[in-house]
């Protein structure tokens, strides 16, 4: 198919990236109160979910369910408009949105909630619609029960094992671990059958966020003083920069400052310039803070800085990169979205809420 | 036992010189103690105040913690959605908080307590909520409830400290009033009495004394 199959789509996608929220208004949002972010945000993409909550429920935590359906709807209609081969990485990256659903419908039972609370918690939305959730948690009575209700869209086979261990142990985790394992292979599967220009830059975006996650969970994992084998458990699949043979050795690492160190030289090994720069500037960031929350947003600022630069260095036109652009831009609007209305709920000062934002350099 | 060693009835009280001598160097020594008591109780004054100075500070740190910890939860929240926070809780393994509580020898050999939060083992150390799906603001939280949690039982352990010193002060302050307004009071008036009894014995003496000398002058006077 080639280039001919992005026809008329970059052009759909080009619109919406400019649909979306300005760096400025952004940052303008964080200084108003909640009640002046309202008619703000009806101005937006977000208008028909905002328009949905009545009056006296506008609050940080309906936002960030109305933020969330917005995302869901948005990838969705990517998903639908993308050529096939692209279709089936954005159901994957999809997939993130799924998966919290079900973690939160597993979480819902295990903390027996009602329904009307747990339907509170959910975002519903794709294969696991309103009508979807409520069945499940009207007729489950139990995790076992939820994880069989969830055999039609495969869950059942992914959550087997965690189910079996759990109801030795009792330890939830496993299930999230099962699921993040699930979600993220399911992602890099994808991401490896692209060919050509797609599958290099497919490959280094997404393989920037996994081995993101992968960083992020070594080095709190070490702050907390928890064991390599606890740690190996919650790691997900890696790309081909951060493989298992680098993690494992990030993990042996005497301490969080050389793990970062032999990530870095890793990374240096092999010369990918992207990986290089964003460790460098992860390694500088703790360095000067000593905080890994610092660290970690520099790295979501990486994926992002990256996914742009994907753009420029390759034309935004005739290759996934816009594409998956526009996914993060998107979702780190809605982080961005959630940040501002809760620190503006929090009473946080905007210089605060900002410190906490991801937004593109 | 001091009260017992020290008081005198006196009614049962024996007029001697050999008694008033005895009850003499009692009350030479009952003065004695309530010396050392007081030394005793400007100590425990000195210490109790010494701990009364660290309580604001300690305050101080423990709100500061408390809302600093606060304030990373609700970044935490900010991060990774109010709903997701809210859900993790709702399954995420709770934290053993354990206060070892000992004694040890204070002030004056006072026994006072030392709370001190429990070190977990190393093997208890697991995720306890799925790092994916949470930012590390949520551990910078945790870590600073700790140390809020700290100071708490540090302020605790202050409070416990100076109920015992407390205790301590009134108990001396009794002894010191036992001694100072009931027993050297009945002391003096053993001696006084004993004093009196003495010089009107010295005075009967000295008036039967002149009585025969005057008696033998005037049997030498009709002799004549």
């Amino acid at each position: 198919m080639g280039v001919w199959k992005y026809k008329g789509f970059t052009h759909k996608v080009i619109v919406r990236k400019l649909g979306l929220i300005k760096q400025k208004d952004m940052t303008e949002l964080a200084g108003r109160s909640l009640q002046d972010i309202f008619p703000m945000l009806k101005r937006t993409s977000y208008q028909t979910e905002i328009s949905e909550i009545p009056v006296e429920q506008r609050n940080a935590v309906t936002l960030e369910r109305a933020f969330l359906r917005n995302l869901t709807k948005a990838y969705q209609d990517i998903m639908k408009q993308s050529p096939k081969d692209i279709a089936a990485l954005v159901s994957t990256i999809l997939l993130k949105i799924e998966v919290n659903n079900v973690k939160t419908l597993l979480r819902a039972k295990a903390a027996e909630l009602g329904v009307g609370e747990a339907m509170r918690l959910l975002t519903p939305g794709g294969r696991l619609d309103d009508e979807k959730c409520q069945r499940i948690l009207h007729e489950c009575d139990s995790i076992p029960d939820v994880v069989e209700s969830l055999a039609d869209l495969g869950y059942k086979a992914v959550l087997e094992e965690a189910l079996s261990e759990y109801e030795r142990t009792g330890v939830f985790l496993l299930f999230e671990m099962a699921l993040d394992k699930y979600v993220y292979n399911e992602m890099w599967t994808a991401t490896r059958k692209l060919k050509g220009l797609d599958g290099k830059i497919a490959r280094t975006v997404i393989g920037i966020e996994l081995d993101s996650i992968n960083i992020k969970t070594i080095l709190r994992c070490k702050a907390l003083g928890i064991s390599e084998e606890q740690t190996r458990h919650c790691l997900v699949a890696g790309s081909e920069i951060l493989g298992e043979k680098e993690l494992e050795e990030a993990l042996g690492a005497a301490d969080l400052k050389s793990s970062i160190e032999y990530l870095r030289k890793a990374v240096e090994i092999t010369g990918a310039r992207d990986y290089k720069r964003l460790l460098m500037n992860a390694q500088y960031e703790y360095d000067t803070t000593q905080l890994l929350s610092r660290l970690e947003t520099t790295l979501d600022q990486g994926l992002l800085t990256t996914s742009l630069k994907m753009v420029k260095r390759y034309t935004p036109y005739y290759n996934i990169g816009l594409i998956l652009a526009f996914l993060n831009l998107k979702w780190f609007e809605v982080r961005n979205l959630i940040a501002v209305t809760r620190g503006v709920e929090a009473g946080f000062s905007p210089e605060k809420i900002e410190k906490l934002l991801v937004l593109p350099r | 036992m001091l009260k017992r060693a020290l008081s005198v009835e006196l009614t049962g009280i024996h007029p001697t010189r050999l008694e008033l001598l005895r009850l003499r160097r009692r009350k030479k020594m009952a003065e004695g103690i309530v010396d050392i008591l007081k030394k005793d109780l400007d100590a425990l004054t000195v210490t109790l105040f010494e701990y009364l100075k660290q309580i604001p500070a300690l305050r101080d740190e423990m709100r500061n913690g408390f809302a600093e910890a606060y304030d990373l939860f609700v970044e935490a929240e900010m991060l990774a959605g109010p709903r997701k926070i809210e859900e993790i809780s709702l399954v995420s393994q709770s934290v053993d908080l354990n206060v070892n509580i000992a004694a040890e020898e204070g002030i004056l050999g006072l026994s006072l307590p030392t709370l001190q939060l429990a070190e977990r083992a190393a093997s208890t150390f697991k995720p306890r909520f799925s790092l994916v799906d949470t930012p590390a603001k949520l551990d910078e939280s945790t870590l600073k409830i700790e140390g809020a949690l700290t100071q708490a039982i540090k302020l605790a352990e202050i409070e416990a400290s100076m109920r015992e010193i407390l205790e301590a002060i009134s108990v001396k302050k009794r002894q010191i009033n036992r001694i100072q307004y009931k027993i050297l009071p009945q002391l003096d008036a053993a001696i006084r009495y004993i004093g009196l009894i003495l010089e009107e014995t010295e005075r009967q003496d000295a008036i039967r004394v002149r009585v025969l000398q005057r008696k033998r002058k005037e049997r030498a006077l009709k002799a004549d």
